[in-house]
């Protein structure tokens, strides 16, 4: 479903990924894993448009998306949440979620009906499903961290996406928060059909998680295979313990 | 249309309330209604203002821009040409929304300061031109004594048609608000780049934002004309735009009555002020000093943010 | 029209030096608030104000010194007393604000612009006041065989001068050096132990300095009122966006487009000769939307 070819991007004259390679099949669950400053959080950003790069491709359904705007990348089937929290702080957790459906839908541009009658079954079975409809009118801001991690992800989620990447989705949440979001995510994957694209730095989560595995190093794939594949690789075995 | 949006409260306070401005200028004298009929068209002028950037969170520190070349258009097309006096009414507002649309295209590439720069500066080029155009525009007198039709002549048919049409505003004002169209809106404030990433086109959202609020500073543009029977090149200067800013700070930026709090309490302390003191900037100027320090939520914001925590205290009470 | 017949080129020539001098003007109060907002990351819309404190005390300098004697005193007297009032207003409430956002002290700076504009009228009335300038410089000189305003010399002269020495502070001082490093990044300035608010207080009191001096020059050359804050903060902030923001050589760019563009519509459209420098500034920024010059940010 998702081909990246030799990306290359570079920050001035650092190159924060150079030469990442990435096959995702359908229904598949992908981790991408490497030490901090391997370059993951740009090659997503580069995958879901937020960043345009200098060479190579991106292929999604066999479309080359490389260099779209991200609100475009989005109406092609492909969602994503962030490592550094993003969601709309002043609004409730209902609204939150809403915004993502509406603009599925197409209905951002629509005047004259009150929002707050539309569309509300399609939110709230998404808030549903992450465990957050008891929530959904308190306002997003006041949330714990772990809750408002798995509000990224329920906004995602609202764009029916067929794709979905998750940056981080566990980053700062407790060992049991960590065990519990991995769980729905992985639910709500096969519930819905999903392919799952995500990085993290909790190794034991990603080797129970992901179907396979992909290593980058300073902006590059190492190696792309099962986890079994990975474990027994030298280079990731350098790249993790030796070194630093 | 309404379901779900207003309680009950609200609503029948807000019925009262109007009917009780039905028959204000029965009771009160000409002044006091000629005052609160400026209160609602500049209350209208900072609802618009704050479309854009208290929900909306763009720069606009020019917006006095299209309130000027609302009541210019107005005006123009009422002294230079023979059109019927309806579709003058209709247009000008259209010719505001079609400056914003000019200048909001030129200004949304940019972003925060640079955008407000741009927007000063065509602003101040329109000034500038309508400041010197003596042939066409009046130059820095303006135009004055536009006649109207008989059944909006005389303050009080002025106050009842623009009550009227102001009510018609905020009404249509409130459901943008609470439309998808709002809610993207104020998504795009608060984080545009997770907005781009469900897949909305914040720019093309902005500026249909800045399109809007544009129509409705034309109308007030146009109510302004009504009232005053005069434009002048002060309508479109930068101060003006600086002064409604003022009253949506006064209000409160994030609240949906904000402005017109704002406006009212304005002009209302201009008015009375001014008849004591020739120093009015002097205390707008503390008072706006004081409302920074102190009040940033702003007069309204901070009445609500005081009734919600009283609400929570005692649902704290109940449990 | 054909303009080669109604003005020689001597004529052009000569306009085109009465803009520039007016430029030096334009340049030195745009160069303090380049100062100030490349530093302080603040528009400070008081900035007009601080301009117009400038002339009327450099008027009462003149009336109360008289002379030759009370005019070159003004220059130097009525910039300082804009700059203790800047001092006053930086160290008592501006600092307070530097933590909300931009939108706010911006706001803030127009509360002080309505309010020292109070101030104006009530110590000085509100009364058109005039300056002459000292008889060295009253008169013209010759050029290109055309009289010449002695004072515009005068101007030109000037002009350079407070830029040579707004760049030697800038670039040579210390103080100067820790400003132009804290308009870029003022955190870093801030761990290296240096008194980040210190700092911003001088760039400030300097830029201020600037506004009062310009106001000081222009005295003689013009009829001091209210209102002059108006006008001048408008074309200050155009001049120094177009220049870019922060950047003092940017401001001299800006100023020198505005002023001669705008005596270029004294010739060529009289009626609409402001509109010249306002058309000029939209084009800049419809094609260089940052400013001609790198901005600070």
């Amino acid at each position: 479903m998702l081909r990246v070819e030799n990306l290359i991007n570079s920050f001035g004259d650092f190159k924060a990924v150079n030469g990442a390679n990435l096959t995702v099949e359908n229904g598949e669950i992908v981790a991408v894993i490497g030490p901090n400053g391997a370059g993951k959080t740009t090659l997503f950003n580069l995958i879901t448009g937020h960043l345009k790069p200098d060479s190579g491709r991106i292929l999604f359904k066999g479309e080359d998306i490389s260099g779209l705007p991200p609100y475009t990348i989005c109406k092609k089937g492909i969602a994503r949440s962030f490592q550094l929290l993003n969601i709309f702080p002043r609004l409730t957790v209902f609204e939150n979620v809403q915004v993502a459906v509406l603009s599925q839908h197409n209905r951002s541009l629509n005047l004259f009906r009150p929002a707050r009658n539309m569309l509300i079954e399609e939110t709230n079975r998404i808030l549903k499903s992450v465990g957050l409809l008891d929530k959904a009118n308190e306002i997003a801001g006041s949330f714990s961290h772990g809750d408002q991690k798995i509000l990224e992800i329920a906004i995602a989620l609202g764009n029916e996406p067929e794709f979905l990447i998750l940056d981080e989705p566990t980053a700062g949440m407790s060992p049991e928060e960590t065990t519990a979001t991995m769980g729905l995510v992985k639910r709500l994957t096969v519930e819905q059909g999903l392919t799952l694209l995500f990085c993290e730095h909790d190794i034991d989560i990603v080797f129970s998680t992901a179907d396979r595995i992909m290593v980058m190093q300073q902006g590059k794939t190492i190696i792309e295979g099962t986890p079994d594949e990975v474990r027994k690789n030298e280079q990731v075995q350098q790249a993790y313990i030796g070194g630093d | 249309m309404f379901k779900g949006t207003i309680h009950k409260k609200t609503a029948l306070a807000l019925v009262v309330g109007l009917v009780i401005m039905l028959i204000l200028p029965n009771i009160i004298p000409r002044f006091y209604v000629y005052l609160i009929a400026s209160i609602l068209v500049m209350a209208l002028l900072a609802m618009s203002l704050n479309l854009v950037v208290g929900f909306g969170g763009l720069f606009q520190f020019h917006h006095g821009v299209f309130y000027g070349v609302g009541a210019y258009a107005i005006a123009l097309l009422l002294t230079k040409t023979t059109l019927p006096k309806w579709i003058c009414f209709i247009s000008a507002p259209f010719a505001a929304a079609l400056a914003g649309l000019i200048i909001g295209l030129i200004c949304i590439r940019l972003s925060k300061l640079y955008f407000a720069m741009i927007q000063i500066s065509l602003g101040s080029l329109l000034w500038a031109l309508a400041f010197r155009w003596y042939g066409f525009t009046g130059g820095d007198d303006g135009i004055h004594g536009i006649s109207m039709p008989a059944a909006l002549s005389g303050v009080s048919n002025s106050y009842y048609f623009i009550l009227i049409i102001f009510v018609l505003c905020i009404i249509a004002l409130f459901l943008i608000l609470k439309s998808p169209f709002g809610s993207t809106l104020q998504a795009a404030r608060d984080n545009e780049q997770r907005c781009e990433a469900i897949g909305i086109f914040v720019k093309r959202h902005q500026l249909f934002g800045i399109v809007i609020a544009s129509f409705f500073a034309g109308v007030a543009g146009v109510l302004f004309v009504v009232l005053e029977g005069s434009v002048f090149p002060d309508l479109l200067f930068w101060t003006l735009s600086l002064e409604i800013l003022i009253m949506c700070l006064l209000g409160g930026w994030f609240t949906f009555a904000g402005p017109i709090i704002g406006a009212a309490i304005m002009l209302s302390l201009r008015t009375s002020i001014g008849i004591h003191t020739e120093y009015w900037t002097l205390i707008l100027g503390i008072i706006l000093a004081l409302v920074i320090f102190f009040l940033p939520q702003g007069v309204w914001g901070y009445i609500q943010e005081k009734l919600k925590l009283r609400k929570e205290a005692v649902a704290e009470r109940g449990r | 029209m054909d303009i080669a017949s109604t003005y020689g080129l001597s004529e052009i020539a000569l306009q085109l030096l009465v803009g520039l001098s007016r430029s030096m003007i334009l340049f030195i109060i745009a160069a303090g608030l380049s100062l100030i907002l490349g530093v302080l990351r603040v528009p400070n819309v008081a900035h007009g104000s601080l301009y117009m404190i400038g002339a009327f005390a450099a008027y009462t300098v003149n009336t109360v010194v008289g002379g030759a004697a009370g005019f070159w005193l003004s220059l130097i007297l009525a910039p300082l007393f804009v700059a203790l009032l800047s001092l006053i207003a930086e160290r008592a409430l501006f600092c307070h604000l530097y933590e909300r956002e931009h939108l706010m002290l911006l706001l803030f700076t127009f509360s002080l612009m309505l309010i020292l504009g109070d101030m104006v009228k009530l110590f000085w009335g509100v009364d058109y006041k005039s300056v002459t300038a000292p008889e060295a410089l009253k008169g013209a000189v010759m050029i290109f065989g055309l009289p010449f305003p002695k004072y515009n010399l005068f101007l030109l002269i000037i002009g350079p001068i407070v830029g040579f020495g707004l760049w030697l502070f800038v670039s040579k001082t210390r103080i100067g050096k820790i400003s132009k490093a804290a308009s870029v990044d003022r955190m870093m300035v801030g761990a290296l132990g240096i008194n980040v608010s210190w700092v911003f207080c001088i760039a400030f009191v300097v830029g201020c300095f600037l506004a009062g001096l310009g106001g000081a020059l222009v005295a003689p050359t013009m009829g001091i009122t209210l209102g002059m804050d108006h006008t001048i903060i408008m074309e200050a902030f155009l001049i120094v966006v177009i220049g870019g923001l922060g950047n003092i050589w940017g401001a001299l760019v800006g100023a020198l487009i505005f002023g001669i563009t705008h005596s270029l519509g004294v010739l060529f459209l009289p009626q609409f000769a402001i509109i010249f420098p306002y058309l000029a500034v939209v084009i800049v920024l419809m094609i260089w939307p940052r400013g001609l010059l790198k901005s600070v940010w």
